[in-house]
């Protein structure tokens, strides 16, 4: 359970890093997941992921624009399990 | 790669115009060519503003603050191109349109504060985390506010004394001060927006213009020198302000750039390779 869940923030972060940089990418994970979810990072998992990518959804429309943003999380989706 | 590039054309434009300027030797050539290149630094930093713009799609925050941004460059370039003009000539300009240069100067100064402001605001919109806390952020903000007023503020001041004693010809340059030392105070957050996304692709544009609103400080302190100080085949303004729009240009131009590297990247890698690095851009 600790490894599937940590690897869903590490897999997110590790996609969201090439764009925002590391710092940036950890940050906004531990945000949503504590805001949206009330959960620590490290407890997240598959199931959480589709509130997590809706909850990055406004931080990355903003940088990026909407269309851009979009592409973006729907990759993660299909990438992170 | 074109991305490590955009950094340092400002740095070679700058080396070749400075070769440029000292050939003249301050003759009758250097006028012409400086009103010129100043015309090409302002078309290529609208150039890369409209490129950003492109990005974005109609009410989204940053393509309003590119657009504020390239709409101020276009509206001094007008009011660059119409010194042309005989009529519009600053020795011999009727009181019309001496008020039609001032209020175009004015209209671009506070288009190209909105534009910075809403870049330097993007931070608080995506919940990006400055980096060193408030103390970190409390620290920058007073050096960059500090630097601010000790370039732009004596100026500032003699502009105002002008306009008091009734030379309304100063009235465009205390906006101008005026809106230089709110745009340098906004280099912190722009700074350590950059800062706080190192390592990724999207810091290049708030590094990038970060540079540019470092580069009018020069303009600033180059500007205010008293006349003879430096030596005629050195125009340091114009070193100052070519640094701040060719910066604009590349940030920009890293706007654009790296959007499209997401968009490639998003449509076109298979479900298990990772996202490209953001070292090789």
């Amino acid at each position: 359970m600790a490894s599937d869940s940590s690897s869903i923030f590490q897999q997110v972060a590790a996609r969201l890093t090439p764009y925002i940089g590391s710092f940036n990418a950890q940050m906004w994970i531990k945000s949503v997941a504590r805001r949206e979810l009330g959960l620590p990072p490290e407890d997240l998992t598959a199931r959480h992921l589709p509130p997590l990518i809706d909850g990055l959804r406004p931080f990355l429309q903003t940088l990026m624009g909407r269309a851009t943003a979009e592409n973006l999380l729907q990759q993660i989706g299909r990438e992170v399990h | 790669m074109r991305l490590r590039w955009l950094p340092l054309f400002p740095l070679f434009y700058a080396a070749a115009f400075l070769v440029l300027a000292h050939a003249f030797q301050g003759g009758e050539a250097l006028a012409p060519f400086l009103f010129w290149q100043r015309i090409l630094v302002r078309v290529l930093a609208a150039a890369g503003c409209f490129a950003a713009v492109s990005c974005f799609e109609p009410g989204e925050h940053l393509r309003r603050a590119w657009f504020w941004l390239g709409a101020g460059t276009v509206v001094i370039l007008i009011r660059d191109l119409l010194r042309l003009a005989p009529a519009f000539d600053p020795q011999s300009a009727g009181p019309g349109a001496q008020s039609l240069v001032t209020g175009l100067g004015i209209l671009s100064n506070l288009a190209l504060l909105a534009g910075v402001w809403m870049l330097a605001r993007s931070w608080k919109m995506a919940a990006i985390t400055l980096p060193g806390g408030r103390s970190g952020v409390g620290a920058v903000a007073v050096v960059t506010a500090a630097l601010a007023l000790l370039v732009a503020g004596p100026g500032a001041l003699q502009h105002l004394r002008e306009l008091s004693q009734g030379d309304w010809s100063a009235l465009v340059l205390v906006v101008s001060a005026g809106v230089d030392i709110l745009t340098l105070c906004l280099i912190t957050p722009l700074l350590l927006t950059a800062v706080s996304m190192r390592g990724g692709l999207f810091s290049w544009p708030w590094a990038l213009v970060t540079t540019s609103q470092l580069s009018w400080i020069l303009y600033d302190f180059a500007a205010g020198l008293k006349p003879g100080v430096l030596p005629a085949g050195l125009p340091l303004a114009e070193v100052g302000r070519g640094l701040a729009e060719n910066y604009l240009f590349a940030a920009g131009m890293a706007q654009y750039l790296v959007i499209r590297q997401v968009r490639r990247a998003a449509a076109s890698l298979p479900a298990a390779e990772p996202a490209p690095s953001a070292a090789v851009s």
